[in-house]
């Protein structure tokens, strides 16, 4: 308390002192003497102050920043290396399709020969057959068709025949027919009865 | 044996009742060989006749009815008797073995003269003379007296088929005419 008394009233004194120049500094550049003292003192005391209460939370924060900044920068290396990973998988991926449709298509291929050639003997077979089923069919038809018009022929030959035959049985033929019946009749043995 | 070997059996059973029943009744009438002669061509007639053979044998036609439909057919052109074993048959409902009955008949009573029954179709009428001379022959070819049962069949067209027992002796124009289609 007394030093603070005895630095008062020396400032005092030395202001005093300059009482007739006191619209004018002593310098054009530079401050008064305990300007000087007092600005220089001030300022260490607001810079041990910031150094004191600021530093600290700023320090904190630069350390947050620079923790969230690293872990930024370590998701982007993660996420980096899963695209990667996920791009080596999916070339990985796109080649074994690749794969799989160029064997699947050779199968496809492999299946669909097997079906065409058995599709074409079959064919094959099947028009042999029907050939060989027409040619069978034309030669029955033809045989029918002749046996039927034989047979329409000896019928009509027949029933034209049997007129002919009506027309000229009058009575004295029926007598001759009955007459060499029993005559031919009477002529045979009775082992070998026949008209 | 079976059902249908028993009821053939009886069925020829009573054919062969009712044959001899007829026969029996002929005999004792002293008609037989007219009787049988008639009876024959009766068989005959009535195997042609789809008509006769549906009155004859129709369930729904009284039997009376029936009966008089073979005395309007036969009265006045057959023998009392014959008209009356006709009628008898038909009575009895066995019109449908009619003439099977008359055929056993007819054997029967050839059998009873020790000959055999030759049926001779014709498409004209045997004179009695034909008729004679036609017994001969058959009983020369047979080596069996036969009893000649003439049946005039204008199908045959012209000349004669004789059926003796299983034997037939076809000398028909028809035959010579079916033999033909055959060769045709």
């Amino acid at each position: 308390m007394t030093s603070l008394h005895a630095l008062t009233t020396s400032f005092v004194a030395a202001a005093g002192e300059g009482e007739e120049h006191i619209d004018r500094t002593h310098s054009a550049w530079l401050p008064e003497g305990y300007e000087i003292w007092f600005g220089g003192i001030a300022s260490v005391m607001i810079f041990g102050l910031l150094y004191w209460k600021a530093w600290p939370l700023v320090k904190k924060g630069m350390t947050a920043r620079t923790e969230r900044v690293q872990a930024e920068l370590d998701a982007a290396q993660q996420a980096e290396d899963d695209a990667t990973a996920e791009a080596a998988r999916i070339r990985s991926a796109k080649g074994d399709i690749e794969s799989e449709r160029a064997r699947l298509l050779a199968e496809a291929d492999q299946r669909a020969e097997a079906l065409l050639n058995d599709g074409r003997a079959r064919l094959e077979r099947e028009i042999e057959e029907l050939e060989a089923k027409s040619i069978a069919d034309i030669a029955s038809a033809s045989s029918r068709s002749a046996d039927e018009m034989r047979s329409e022929i000896a019928r009509f030959a027949a029933a034209a025949a049997e007129r002919v035959v009506e027309s000229s049985l009058d009575e004295a033929t029926q007598l001759r027919l009955i007459e060499d019946f029993i005559a031919n009749v009477g002529a045979t043995t009775p082992q070998g009865a026949s008209a | 044996m079976n059902a249908s070997n028993q009821a053939g059996s009886a069925g020829g059973n009573r054919i062969d009742g009712y044959a001899r029943a007829l026969f029996e009744i002929a005999r004792a009438e002293g008609t037989l060989d007219e009787v049988e002669d008639e009876l024959f061509r009766f068989a005959r007639s009535y195997e042609s006749s789809d008509e006769l053979h549906k009155a004859l044998t129709d369930d729904m036609i009284p039997a009376a009815k029936r009966q008089s439909i073979v005395e309007d057919l036969l009265g006045g052109k057959a023998t009392p008797t014959t008209v009356q074993l006709v009628s008898l048959v038909v009575a009895g409902g066995r019109a449908r073995d009619l003439p099977a009955i008359i055929d056993r008949l007819v054997q029967r009573a050839a059998a009873s003269k020790d000959s055999e029954v030759a049926e001779v179709r014709s498409a004209v009428a045997l004179s009695e003379d034909q008729q004679d001379r036609l017994r001969a022959a058959l009983a020369n070819a047979t080596g069996r007296t036969v009893s000649l049962k003439v049946v005039v069949d204008p199908a045959v067209l012209g000349g004669i088929v004789a059926t003796v027992g299983d034997t037939v002796i076809d000398g028909t124009v028809r035959a010579h005419l079916d033999q033909l289609m055959s060769r045709l």
